[in-house]
């Protein structure tokens, strides 16, 4: 019992901090906040792939850039769209794209994998660096409307204002990471954990493993695309670089590897590690890529379990305790 | 009744015939032996009848329908299970996440994205009497990484069995353990297959006389003789061809 | 000649040295992946590398024939130091570790360029020797572009020749189609494979020098070859140096077409191809191996 006390606790605690957040912190802070939440969404949904089932993608950012888009662009074409409706369609942008490209993925594991999907990735930010009609290429498409959160009985929230949208966006990001929380845990869970363990021995006990694969991919692409659409909402702005560049894709996966991918809040430790490492870098260099690379070098050649690994290591030697990924 | 019938089984690897018209009749209930030299085909023949290749020509029969070309999956859930000569678990998960997998395929909960597992009491339950029937209800709680040798076999068969299959076909169960620990692990055998048939590679002959019925000795990818473990014994032609090379 | 004839025989010349250049680079790639196992996403960092390299040799009062003989070598070393050092420690840990080193690699010498060298782009003079132009069949068509694709086309025959008729190139060989077989019989797969990683980089290091004077050199120059070099990789097949070839070829083509007749459509073409041979045809078009 004492075990649920104490993570009702934490619970409540974590979440008395995420409200006070922008009042202690102040604005500049609460918008790195909800870009290491952007990112952490992204990050984890990364890892659904790559710590849980074994799959490293390389286009995690066609998901994270079609979620961005299609809410920018149903937000510019659609007359009084509801938020909600626009960040259903971001969601809903990514999943028809994993729903149409897993068939041809999921038969495929290892580099054989890793390089179809950075083949979509870049086929999807050809395509829209190419037809500036639509996406506006290069330049990106910014200025659409972000409209007001309308809440039945009160008259509508501004999201436009930062502490506003600090909480809108905390709490649907939030959400989408307890929602891939709670997949983990189920029978699904399992079987992806048994496939990247050992996926000719799932096989053999009866599951369909390209079918369970598949699942993860559209589940992990409609997370991406998530937190694809509220980084649109964020930034009002969307441009192929910044959504659907090679370094799009790079970056969960360097925070997942600096966190740790055979944990689930590897990555959102990666995340806020990076975060935390680009704002101070920023205040001496732009070259901040140059740090990423030199730390996911040494992750991968050191500790390659991530921060998660590390922490792993140092309680089973102190508490002689065996602790599971 | 037989439950699994191969008929003209032929598997060519690039240009070698590794099964060369294998005919194979394996009566329902019986546990079955399949034993030969190295380089025989016996673990080809394992994996050409449960999926992992498909054959070249001929057909498999499995309760009269021809499985030839379908896959682990499918088989495994029409009935066939099997374990590998070298163990095949999930070396990360532990001794009971490892059961867990068989019975949740065997409950048939294979693609259900929404209830909790550690909730499933039904599965936990059935989880929890399968490992102490295998002898491992003790280890429960052990990456199967960390066991030893013996007990990592004793899992392997543990999930072959798990799915509760009408057809076992076990590839060398007992390789590489001591005497001591064979014994235990050939009781395990015995127990969990009762009321099953069962199909065995073994190279221990001890193991193959214990607990066999019939003996189907293969032979350049060929079957060269198939009858009781008395008659294999004493078969001139068997004994010449291969029995001679081991002290039985 | 009239003019229409000219300017296709113009884009085929240009394609030609595009392709041979991409042949260089992609023939590296294509090397390594089929002997290690190993998609190297840094490999066009070591082109890009090796045309900095250059820029400091010229800047040091060297010229461009000193540059073409020492820049790739200097980045063969330094391809060395990444396999013996970084690449090989990991190598029993799996494929996944592998690929993101490489991506660490390559995000490394993308930024340390731009330390050393600065964002500017740098201009590379044609050699005088290869100054002006020659007359092919009454077509003016630049003398540099022409040695581009002799350069490229001798580097091939030294290739071939190597891989074919010395004991090292054998095993190379050999170690493509079954690295495991190669390995049982008692060679020092470490040594091959730190010599095929030099030969890689080498091969990419050349490309590098020799395009800086078309291209001049600058932090994004590898961008598309990178890209392209990949999509050769996976249309001629995963370690055939005779599939790079031809698919090489064939992109430089339709790149120097594409740019004059389907400016938006040609590249789009491009991995759209590489995306259905990878659905249907992993082993690629003459690829031996997934």
């Amino acid at each position: 019992m004492t075990k649920i006390w104490i993570k009702t606790l934490a619970a409540i605690i974590l979440i008395g901090l995420l409200i006070a957040f922008p009042k202690v912190m102040g604005v500049l802070n609460t918008n790195i906040f909800i870009g290491f939440a952007i990112m952490a969404l992204f990050a984890v949904s990364l890892n659904l792939m790559l710590g849980y089932t074994g799959l490293l993608s390389f286009g995690h950012a066609m998901f994270f850039g079609l979620g961005a888009y299609t809410t920018a662009l149903s937000l510019k074409h659609i007359d009084n769209l509801p938020i909600s409706m626009a960040l259903l369609l971001g969601v809903l942008g990514a999943v028809v794209c994993a729903v149409i490209v897993s068939p041809l993925l999921v038969r495929l594991s290892g580099t054989a994998f890793s390089m179809l999907t950075l083949a979509f990735g870049q086929l999807m930010y050809i395509v829209c660096l190419k037809f500036r009609e639509v996406t506006g290429g290069a330049d990106g498409l910014g200025g659409f409307p972000v409209p007001d959160l309308k809440i039945p009985f009160t008259g509508g929230i501004d999201m436009t204002d930062p502490v506003n949208f600090y909480y809108f966006a905390i709490t649907v990001l939030g959400g989408c990471i307890l929602l891939i929380w709670r997949f983990t845990k189920t029978p699904i869970g399992s079987v992806m954990i048994s496939i990247r363990d050992n996926d000719n021995r799932v096989d053999y006990l009866g599951f369909h493993v390209p079918s369970v694969k598949s699942l993860v991919f559209i589940v992990s692409g409609g997370f991406a695309g998530a937190a694809g659409a509220i980084y649109a909402l964020f930034q009002n702005m969307v441009s192929t670089d910044g959504v659907l560049g090679l370094f799009t894709s790079f970056n969960p996966i360097i925070m997942t590897i600096i966190g740790g991918v055979s944990s689930f809040t590897g990555p959102i430790i990666g995340a806020g590690l990076l975060t935390i490492l680009e704002e101070f870098l920023l205040r001496y260099t732009d070259r901040i890529a140059l740090f990423n690379g030199l730390v996911l070098i040494l992750m991968i050649k050191f500790a390659p379990g991530g921060i998660m690994g590390i922490w792993d290591g140092v309680y089973r030697k102190w508490f002689k305790r065996r602790t599971l990924s | 009744m037989n439950i699994l019938e191969t008929k003209d089984l032929l598997f060519d690897y690039s240009g070698h015939k590794v099964l060369n018209g294998v005919n194979l009749e394996i009566r329902e209930g019986e546990r079955h032996a399949v034993i030969g030299p190295n380089g025989a085909g016996k673990t080809t023949l394992f994996n050409v009848i449960t999926g992992s290749y498909k054959p070249s020509s001929g057909s498999i029969k499995f309760q009269g329908r021809e499985i030839s070309g379908m896959k682990p999956y499918q088989l495994n859930r029409m009935g066939v299970g099997r374990s590998f000569q070298i163990t095949s678990t999930f070396a990360k998960q532990t001794v009971f996440q490892n059961a867990r997998m068989g019975i949740l395929s065997k409950q048939k909960v294979r693609f259900n994205p929404f209830s909790k597992v550690d909730k499933m009491h039904k599965i936990t339950n059935e989880t929890n009497l399968l490992l102490e029937q295998s002898n491992l209800a003790e280890s429960a709680d052990m990456p199967a990484g960390l066991l030893s040798y013996g007990k990592n076999r004793a899992l392997e068969i543990c999930l072959a069995l798990s799915t509760d299959p009408q057809l076992v076909m076990l590839d060398e169960p007992t390789a590489g353990i001591s005497k001591d620990e064979t014994k235990t692990l050939v009781e395990l055998i015995r127990k969990l297959t009762e009321n099953k048939t069962m199909v065995i590679i073994e190279h221990d002959m001890d193991v193959v006389f214990s607990l066999a019925d019939r003996i189907t000795v293969l032979h350049h990818g060929e079957v060269l003789a198939c009858d009781a473990p008395e008659v294999i014994k004493n078969d001139p032609f068997v004994k010449q061809a291969y029995l001679g090379t081991l002290e039985v | 000649m009239d003019a229409t004839t000219a300017m296709y025989v113009g884009q085929i010349m240009h394609g030609l040295a595009y392709g041979m250049l991409l042949f260089l680079v992609a023939s590296g790639l294509t090397l390594i992946f089929g002997m290690m196992g190993i998609l190297n996403l840094a490999h066009a960092s070591f082109f890009m590398l090796s045309a900095y390299f250059c820029v400091s040799v010229i800047h040091m009062g060297g010229n461009f024939w000193l540059a073409l003989l020492a820049a790739p070598i200097i980045t063969a070393v330094i391809g060395v130091m990444v396999e013996r050092f970084l690449l090989r420690g990991i190598h029993a840990s799996g494929h996944i570790g592998e690929l993101i080193l490489t991506v660490g690699v390559m995000m490394v010498i993308m930024e340390a360029v731009q330390v050393f060298w600065g964002t500017d782009s740098h201009m590379i003079s044609v050699p005088s020797a290869l100054a002006g132009m020659v007359n092919i069949f009454g077509l003016q068509y630049p003398l540099y572009r022409l040695f581009v694709i002799f350069l490229a086309l001798a580097i091939l025959g030294l290739l071939v020749l190597f891989l074919f008729k010395t004991k090292m190139g054998m095993i190379i060989r050999a170690g493509v189609s079954d690295a495991e077989m190669v390995e049982a019989l008692g060679i020092n797969m470490p040594l091959v494979f730190m010599m095929v990683f030099a030969a890689g980089t080498w091969l990419a290091g050349v490309a590098g020098v020799a395009i800086s004077p078309l291209l001049s050199v600058f932090p994004g120059m590898a961008d598309q070859m990178g890209m392209d070099a990949f999509v050769v990789v996976v249309v001629g097949g995963f370690g055939s140096l005779l599939g790079a070839f031809v698919s090489a070829l064939f992109f430089g083509l339709l790149n120097s077409f594409g740019i004059q007749f389907l400016p938006r459509i040609a590249p789009v073409l491009m991995f759209v191809f590489m995306v259905l041979v990878l659905s249907f045809k992993p082993k690629g078009l003459f690829g031996e191996r997934e």
